[in-house]
């Protein structure tokens, strides 16, 4: 096969070699978590795989950011990847192989280090080659700078100058008429979809489709409200994998609508037997932002040495609506919000910052939450320009507050044993765990 | 600012860089008139101006440092942001009559959050959200937004704004920008009698003063600069490519080096003035938003831009006959990060050399600057 | 025809003085605090050691370096970038990337065929992977410079220094040293890492043979081997103090001007 064909595909080839190993271990042998953990693996084995089929024989598919609507796409039929993936995966599963000479060569593109390391790695893998080439793809100027700065570099690629583009335009406000608005704009996208892929969209199947996510929405709710109970059922990385599922490919259809079912299910058990999967459990954390993709090197040592689980994190706190799916008006208008508000990180980006200040305001109280720590990823510049307002609320609600400073790909920015000091040193002196 | 030139108006223009409340601001002030500030040259001026206001481009020109301002953001946010707000905190922009904000990048937007907060005897703080992407329906939002900011402008100051007056106010700030270009155009020749450190003045002058009377005292200059020459030898000729840059002292670094600044595409350079707003419409709401969103010639900001800000600038290069490019960019500026990134390979491809420069948005690093500058005259063979 | 190079940097001063394009001597001191004074006492021993009576037997002076303003007998200052490329390539016309280290800074320069610098990148942001860093170092673990380049040499599995930060990676060797770990093995840690920030800094530029290390740090075998093995190519060494790279470039620049032509290499 052509060299740079194989080489577009050689991630995703990786990833199936390194998942599928652990998914047989899981298959054979699941214990109480088996399904659960094994649901997400399988997903993303079998979208990479209907990629690289596509790829290889040369059938049409898109590339798309994962607040892109979904159920458009799933609605459409239109097999795509998720152009940021793996180091979202990376997060779940303990880093990429290939993280640090990632991070080395990424540096070597010269762009400023103090630009968002997420956006730079993926810029990184599309001038290394390391992305396949979609048909058409979807881009994204929200929630932040480092996005829209990422997406004009994308086109401006050779490769991928002739891939033709599109991007909904996002409005600053959150009222009717910015729905609105938005809404109009997917309408657009839907357009460009049929155009470069000859799928259409089918309106009964979008309803469909919405109605199924609309029961995975409600379900994640529902497994979010049960992280209140003390102590929290699970670890962390079940908990962050609801984000991943419901909005990746295959979101809409009912295996997907189950998984989130079964989680419930779990988690109610562990409440009612007193069985979290996190024994002696101290401190309640918010985790105000998205997983680093060393988390598991964190994580792991604050259960342990401190008794501290995440009792709620920034990626599975949002305020999602269940859509009115009776006309496509309403169908739209729903997808427009729920791409504008409800998605994780464009929830809190997006906008004036007063989406944070209540949702913290409502998980310290609803989840009993210990110290809140924002973790200040270096890419949110925002968020960073917020951390005067965070303080003062967290002062209000008589919270602990942690602020770290951190890269959530790169440990080299601050260093593991840096956040183990910092965060030593603040619960000795605030007496938790 | 030693300078050459003569007229009083540049020294009044120069005497704006220096401070916020210059004398004709501060004049104005003690008459009763009133002052809206603005942050991003995308806010339409013409609407405060139409609406019997001073419109005055934000800048955070004499602050010294950002200690009130960083307990609010965070060492990773942009100098701009922190010193205009430590500003805001400090009480220096108590004279104004209000605040025009916008989401124009990740730091100032928060400005907004924060002042409406922290900041609360400002009486007129408005936030306005500007589109990303250029076309039709982006211009129609604009337009919205646009009229949107009227009636709160009417209601707050009492005033009626027509759509005769906002003409009228275009009229005028359409004039402004031919006089700039003509001082612009000055530059074109061999022995342009201006340096590109006191046109920086000239600009940024335009941003705090009634325009009338500003562009009275532009014509006095360009009076003055019929043809004069200036002095020749320059070691280059070069173009400033970049964001917010305000300071002439800046530019006169680059140009004490031996190389003279004779274009630009800044936020106080031909990015506000190359293009005039479109006199011919009937709608001038539609034609300010078709004029900021689409006409103007872009920044980073905008997406799917590039290849036309690329273009401009090789261009505007051809025309002014640049050796090089200097692109400056704030640090934690993504959108330029991006875009120099990009140009780099654009301005390689075409054969114009470009030397990348990080700054803050107080000058300091002198001594790396020249550096750098000299350095990259010296690599041009110059 | 006598010309001479003064290079004055923040650590050190250099000065070069060259008989129709041959080096007759040279001198090394380090800086004072006012550059004016490094500059005249640099300049005065190297023209005792060249057995010249004053500085007016010189037809021409180049300055360069951080205080190359403040040196008051030049006739012209040049940037250092351009010095460091002229000298390394004099030295050594197959050159192509010049890294330099310093007292206080580092830079990487892209040369063309003819030593023309067609790209650099400088550091001068921080004091990682320059003079200051090494010092730094060399006192907590109390072994001299020299000391530090042997040990570098001798480790066997270096230890991984995460910091990007000197400051932060002088407390991140000192908790080595704590835990027990070999002194070689931190130390050869802590050269791959500077290493590595300058592989970085060439990748930006550009990788092309032959790669050269100039300045005061490139007395240091431990520093070139490291970056030998990050750069996936040898290192040329260059026929003389790389030191004095920039004031050799200052000096040919300055016989360029008198003669009015480009000096060709001794090789």
């Amino acid at each position: 096969m052509d060299e740079k064909i194989e080489k577009s595909l050689s991630r995703m080839k990786e990833e199936i070699a390194q998942f599928e190993p652990i998914l047989a271990v899981l298959k054979a042998e699941p214990g109480e978590m088996g399904h659960l953990q094994s649901f997400p693996l399988e997903d993303l084995i079998g979208n990479h795989k209907r990629i690289i089929e596509c790829v290889e024989q040369g059938k049409t598919f898109l590339a798309s950011q994962y607040t892109n609507p979904v159920e458009i796409l799933t609605a459409m039929d239109v097999p795509w990847y998720f152009t940021v993936q793996q180091q979202f995966s990376a997060g779940g599963t303990g880093g990429s192989p290939h993280t640090m000479e990632d991070l080395e060569e990424m540096d070597r593109l010269g762009i400023p280090s103090d630009c968002c390391t997420l956006l730079r790695l993926l810029l990184y893998y599309q001038v290394a080659g390391l992305l396949p080439i979609p048909t058409a793809y979807l881009a994204l100027t929200e929630p932040c700078d480092g996005v829209t700065g990422l997406h004009a570099a994308f086109m401006n690629h050779p490769d991928w100058r002739d891939v033709p583009v599109f991007v909904p335009d996002p409005p600053y406000h959150d009222d009717v008429r910015a729905f609105d608005y938005y809404a109009s704009e997917l309408k657009g996208m839907v357009d460009f979809i049929t155009k470069y892929t000859g799928k259409t969209m089918n309106m009964r199947r979008l309803k469909k489709v919405v109605e199924e996510t609309n029961k995975g929405y409600a379900l994640w709710l529902e497994y979010s409200d049960l992280r209140r109970a003390a102590p929290a059922p699970h670890s962390y990385a079940m908990p962050m994998s609801c984000f991943y599922i419901l909005n990746t490919a295959g979101a809409g259809e009912p295996e997907v609508t189950q998984w989130y079912r079964d989680m419930v299910a779990n988690a109610e058990m562990r409440i009612r037997e007193n069985r979290p999967e996190v024994p002696n459990q101290k401190v309640r954390l918010l985790w105000y932002d998205i997983q680093p993709t060393y988390f598991s090197e964190l994580v792991p040592w604050l259960e342990q040495e401190w008794g501290a689980v995440i009792a709620m994190d920034m990626v599975s706190y949002c305020p999602y609506e269940l859509i009115d799916t009776s006309t496509e008006d309403t169908l739209f208008r729903g997808l427009a919000k729920r791409a504008l508000l409800h998605g994780p990180m464009i929830h809190q980006a997006h906008g004036v910052v007063d989406n944070v200040i209540h949702d913290i305001t409502r998980i310290v109280r609803d989840y009993k939450i210990d110290c809140v720590i924002l973790p200040g990823h270096m890419g949110h510049k925002d968020m960073a320009a917020s951390a005067s307002i965070v303080r003062e609320t967290c002062r209000d609600l008589g919270v602990p507050y942690l602020y770290i400073g951190l890269d959530v790909c790169d440990k080299r920015y601050t260093t593991l044993d840096q956040m183990k000091n910092k965060i030593a040193q603040f619960f000795t002196a605030m007496g938790l765990g | 600012m030693e300078t050459k030139i003569k007229s009083k108006a540049f020294k009044q223009f120069s005497e704006a860089t220096k401070t916020l409340l210059n004398p004709v601001l501060q004049n104005w002030k003690d008459q009763g008139g009133k002052i809206v500030g603005y942050f991003c040259s995308t806010v339409p001026e013409e609407l405060i101006t139409a609406a019997g206001l001073i419109p005055l481009r934000m800048r955070a020109t004499g602050s010294t440092s950002t200690e009130r301002s960083d307990a609010f953001f965070s060492s990773i946010n942009c100098s701009f942001a922190r010193h205009c707000f430590n500003l805001a905190l400090t009480g220096d922009f108590k004279f104004l009559d209000g605040v025009v904000c916008i989401n124009s990048c990740d730091h100032v937007r928060r400005i907004y959050d924060n002042w409406i907060r922290f900041v609360p005897d400002t009486p007129f703080v408005e936030v306005m959200s500007l589109p990303r992407k250029t076309e039709p329906a982006q211009v129609a939002w604009y337009r919205d937004e646009i009229n949107l900011l009227k009636g709160k402008l009417e209601k707050h100051f009492g005033v009626k704004i027509s759509n005769k007056t906002l003409w009228k106010a275009i009229k005028l700030h359409n004039e402004t920008r031919r006089l700039q270009k003509k001082l612009y155009e000055l530059r074109k020749q061999e022995r342009p009698p201006i340096t590109g450190a006191e046109t920086l003045a000239v600009m940024v002058a335009g941003t705090a003063m009634p325009k009338e009377q500003y562009n009275n005292m532009l014509r006095e200059l360009l009076d003055e600069l019929k043809g004069a020459k200036g002095p020749g030898g320059h070691r280059a000729r070069l173009m400033i490519v970049g964001g917010i840059l305000d300071d002439p002292e800046y530019v006169k670094v680059i140009e004490d080096q031996g190389g003279l600044v004779v274009t630009d595409s800044l936020c106080f350079g031909t990015r506000i003035m190359w293009v005039e707003v479109d006199e011919s419409l009937s709608d001038p709401a539609e034609a300010l938003a078709k004029y900021y969103v689409a006409d103007r010639p872009s920044c980073p900001r905008f997406y799917g831009e590039h290849d036309n800000r690329a273009k401009y600038i090789v261009d505007m290069c051809r025309e002014f006959k640049c050796d090089g490019v200097i692109g400056e960019r704030l640090m934690f500026c993504d959108p330029w990060a991006v875009e120099h990134y990009m140009l780099g390979q654009d301005l390689k491809a075409a054969g114009i050399p470009m030397l990348k420069l990080d700054r803050e948005y107080i000058t300091g690093g002198i001594g790396q600057l020249r550096t750098r500058v000299q350095a990259f005259l010296e690599t041009m063979g110059r | 025809m006598l010309v001479g190079g003064c290079d004055v940097g923040s650590a050190t001063g250099k000065a070069v003085i060259m008989r129709n394009v041959e080096i007759i001597s040279y001198e090394i001191i380090p800086s004072t605090t006012k550059p004016e004074v490094t500059a005249r006492t640099v300049m005065d021993m190297a023209l005792k050691k060249a057995g010249l009576s004053s500085i007016s037997d010189l037809n021409y002076i180049v300055g360069t370096g951080y205080g190359r303003l403040k040196v008051p007998f030049a006739n012209e200052n040049i940037s250092e970038i351009t010095c460091h490329a002229r000298g390394a390539q004099w030295l050594l016309p197959t050159v192509r990337t010049v890294v330099d280290i310093g007292g206080q800074d580092c830079k990487v320069m892209s040369l063309g065929d003819k030593g023309k610098v067609l790209e650099f990148v400088m550091n001068d942001r921080c004091a990682a992977g320059t003079g200051r860093f090494f010092e730094a170092m060399a006192r907590v673990l109390d072994c001299g410079l020299q000391g530090l380049s042997e040990l570098a040499l001798q480790g066997k599995n270096p230890a991984t220094i995460s910091s990007q930060c000197s400051v932060f990676a002088e407390s991140e060797v000192v908790t080595l040293v704590n835990e027990g770990k070999e002194l070689s093995d931190i130390v050869a840690g802590l050269h791959a890492s500077i290493a590595s920030r300058l592989n970085s800094m060439v990748r930006k530029v550009g990788l092309v043979e032959d790669v050269v290390l100039t300045g005061g740090c490139a007395k240091n075998d431990g520093l070139a081997k490291a970056l030998e093995e990050k750069l996936g190519m040898s290192v040329k060494k260059l026929p003389i103090d790389p030191q004095i790279v920039g004031a050799i470039g200052a000096a040919l620049i300055a016989a360029e001007r008198v003669s009015k032509q480009t000096m060709k290499s001794p090789v």
